[in-house]
């Protein structure tokens, strides 16, 4: 007898069906207010916004959804307290996966941080900290996120810019230096699965040099196939098969040896600043999550083993209401399919936690300082969503990498959330609104039939190598270039309401000169102080275990330890698994 | 006889991972009817040598992540070595206002920022390939 595959939306309709519902809202009284609701509209409704009851917001990476007029409790006819919403961390942990959320635990002000050399990194995560930021978060320059050394041809005129250069573990203890990481939560960006076994590594070797033990390491590593195969413009891609087995290995490694960290951010963010609605961000990195969790658990975990620590990163964007109900959207919905799908048994296993970075793509060149603003809401939605995380993006996010001044302001944005509008003192506030709780409704039903889509379509990874998901962000983005040009998408200061006058100018960050040089030559002096037999034997076993398609975290830890530069690790992965050329659809 | 398309060639300058843009703006120039040619991420050289194999009339490069001055200028004079003076070279990405004035001055023959739209692109393109026509068609008189 063949085995039917079940789809996500199936089991979970099947379960939920099984449920037994008390309406919040009485027969009588619903009727009522329909009979009220309808001689409202007729007699006090205009015409002209009774034809147009329904409208579609639009702005950039929006989700096209209509909304009504006025929503009632019409809206919610079925809506079961106990169900849909329960109380904050409480099943289905609508509200929020803790009782008391910010109250017991603020939200953590982890702004991104990187440029130039290690050492200039260093000095702005110590001005972030000192300044009130709560955990790190650091990104690093394209050729070492691309896996290439500062002094590849490849990286010319480009180290140090946009993210900060690391090329080996010296480079990672000078980057973390003076920096008690044994006591704050790190996000290292390595957003995929291949520089995450390069990059970890490192990092992990430069704690066991400091006398930290990995078992008290506390943050998050991006790990995800979507950054690595779908996200980015690469000269070089190995191909998904293998790298979303890599992402699985480095999942099954750091579960085991470094049991506090995040092993995997599911994304989220990049996808949907690439091109994507916010439904479609949350479908794709939901499956993945979910694929991810099936892969480990063929492999003999149990999914509580692998789901604890799973966390997901989302974007936050200029539909405020929408960007509030899809986060608690995106809660329940997790929480359905690790305990009706997966059927957990842990409770801790079911909770979405996320880190939720502000959209940078929302914000505009023109009157930079406008950003400011729309910052601050985006930040502000975050909140009333219920995020354990975020980073908000800088006025000048149009012009470069962030000032310290306007770096500064990010930051103070989420302080002032904190601790002076009274939005943490109140867990879920716009619970209950019959708007939110019909449009988290709504989302969750339109995330739940993408995940479907992706599912009968043979799945993400697959929908990856046939070019799927590529062709979808195209079109997408491609339609709100047009969207923008023709003012349905309306930006002011820049499509509308556009000043006369030039937008005066603000000071643009200045990247430390010589970062290259610098790098390059302390590649040359680590190159010529190693032990070379000892680098190139382990280059050679990270190799054997790259072709026998074992887990190489081990093995590139070796490598790290014998003072390898990332560009030659990448060139062993290279080597072994082959190039791929993801489908021309541009 | 068919008009003759103006052909493009564009490209990521260096390993910048973003492509949204230049992607979008591929499909803009090719809705317009032009012939575009897009090859992802490149260096200077590599961008110069498949323009001269393409013989293509302009050369468009993206550059979101901070490189355009140090790859900008390489390409600028790559071009130069390579004598393509009939070729329009274009860069757009996210620079600093200085940094667009130092892209003129550089070479390029324009320069967009975040926020750019279709007409401008195109209209630019335009201009700068009959004002080329027009540079190679009184070269060719002197003969």
């Amino acid at each position: 007898m063949q085995s039917i595959k079940k789809f996500t939306k199936d089991l979970i309709r099947l379960v939920e069906s099984g449920k037994k519902r008390i309406p919040l809202y009485d027969k009588k009284a619903l009727q009522k207010i329909e009979q009220g609701f309808r001689k409202w509209k007729a007699e006090k409704v205009s015409d002209y916004d009774k034809d147009n009851w329904r409208i579609t917001p639009h702005n950039i990476i929006g989700s096209e959804i209509e909304r009504d007029l006025l929503y009632t409790p019409l809206d919610n006819r079925n809506f079961d307290y106990l169900l849909d919403s329960g109380n904050s961390g409480q099943e289905p942990f609508t509200r929020g996966i803790h009782p008391n959320m910010y109250r017991g635990r603020q939200f953590t002000m982890r702004p991104l941080t990187g440029f130039g050399g290690p050492e200039d990194t260093n000095k702005r995560m110590k001005f972030m900290l000192d300044n009130g930021a709560t955990g790190l978060n650091i990104l690093f320059d394209l050729p070492t996120i691309q896996m290439y050394d500062s002094d590849d041809p490849l990286a010319r005129g480009q180290v140090g810019m946009s993210g900060v250069a690391i090329d080996s573990v010296e480079d990672m203890t000078l980057l973390f230096k003076d920096i008690p990481i044994e006591d704050i939560t790190i996000s290292i960006v390595t957003h995929y699965p291949s520089n995450t076994a390069i990059l970890f590594p490192m990092f992990l070797a430069m704690a066991k040099k400091r006398g930290i033990s990995w078992d008290r390491l506390r943050g998050s590593v991006q790990n995800d196939v979507t950054l690595e195969e779908v996200v980015r413009s690469s000269p070089e891609y190995i191909p998904p098969r293998d790298c979303f087995r890599i992402q699985c290995d480095n999942i099954e490694f750091i579960r085991k040896n470094v049991p506090l960290w995040n092993f995997i951010t599911l994304n989220g963010y990049n996808l949907r600043e690439f091109g994507a609605s916010g439904i479609t961000e949350m479908a794709i990195a939901i499956t993945n999550g979910m694929e991810t969790i099936e892969n480990l658990i063929s492999r003999g975990h149990e999914v509580d083993w692998i789901a604890g620590r799973l966390s997901f990163f989302w974007s936050a964007a200029s539909d405020f209401f929408d960007e509030v109900a899809r986060i608690r959207a995106a809660r329940r919905l997790w929480y359905k399919i690790i305990k009706e799908k997966y059927n957990s048994d842990n409770l801790k296993s079911t909770w979405m936690r996320c880190h939720v970075q502000t959209s940078g793509i929302s914000l505009t060149r023109e009157e930079p300082l406008n950003n400011i603003i729309r910052a601050a809401f985006h930040a502000l939605s975050v909140i009333f969503g219920g995020a354990q995380s975020l980073h908000v993006d800088s006025y000048d996010e149009a012009y470069s990498v962030p000032t310290e001044e306007a770096a500064l302001l990010s930051l103070r944005t989420q302080q002032i959330i904190q601790n002076e509008i009274g939005v943490t003192e109140v867990v879920d506030p716009l619970g209950g609104s019959y708007y939110i709780e019909s449009l988290t409704n709504d989302i969750e039903s339109r995330i739940i039939d993408e995940i479907d889509g992706l599912e009968k379509a043979g799945g993400y990874i697959s929908s990856i190598e046939n070019g799927l998901i590529q062709k979808k962000i195209a079109e997408h983005f491609y339609r709100e270039q047009e969207m923008i040009e023709n003012k349905e998408i309306k930006l002011v200061g820049q499509n509308v309401f556009n000043s006369e006058k030039d937008t005066p100018p603000i000071n643009v960050f200045e990247y430390p000169v010589n970062t290259e040089e610098k790098q390059r030559k302390r590649i040359g002096d680590l190159k010529n102080r190693r032990d070379k037999k000892k680098a190139d034997k382990a280059l050679r076993n990270l190799e054997q275990a790259c072709v026998q398609k074992i887990n190489i975290f081990p093995f590139s830890i070796s490598c790290a330890e014998a003072d390898c530069t990332v560009g030659e690790i990448f060139k062993v992965f290279k080597k072994s698994y082959g190039l791929w050329s993801p489908p021309i659809i541009y | 006889m068919l008009e003759r398309k103006i052909k493009v060639l564009l490209s990521k300058l260096g390993l910048d991972v973003h492509n949204r843009g230049v992607i979008t703006v591929s499909k803009q120039l090719r809705d317009e009817g032009m012939e575009v040619i897009y090859i992802g991420n490149a260096l200077p050289e590599e961008i110069i040598n498949i323009a001269i194999q393409e013989a293509v009339d302009i050369i468009g490069v993206s550059s979101l992540a901070g490189a355009h001055i140090q790859l900008g200028q390489d390409l600028i004079k790559i071009a130069g070595k390579k004598h393509l003076n009939d070729v329009g070279i274009i860069i757009g990405g996210i620079f600093s206002p200085q940094d667009v004035k130092r892209l003129l001055e550089i070479g390029f023959d324009d320069v967009f920022t975040a926020g750019a739209m279709k007409k401008d692109i195109i209209g630019s393109i335009s201009r700068i390939y009959k004002k080329k026509v027009k540079n190679k068609e009184k070269k060719n008189k002197k003969f």
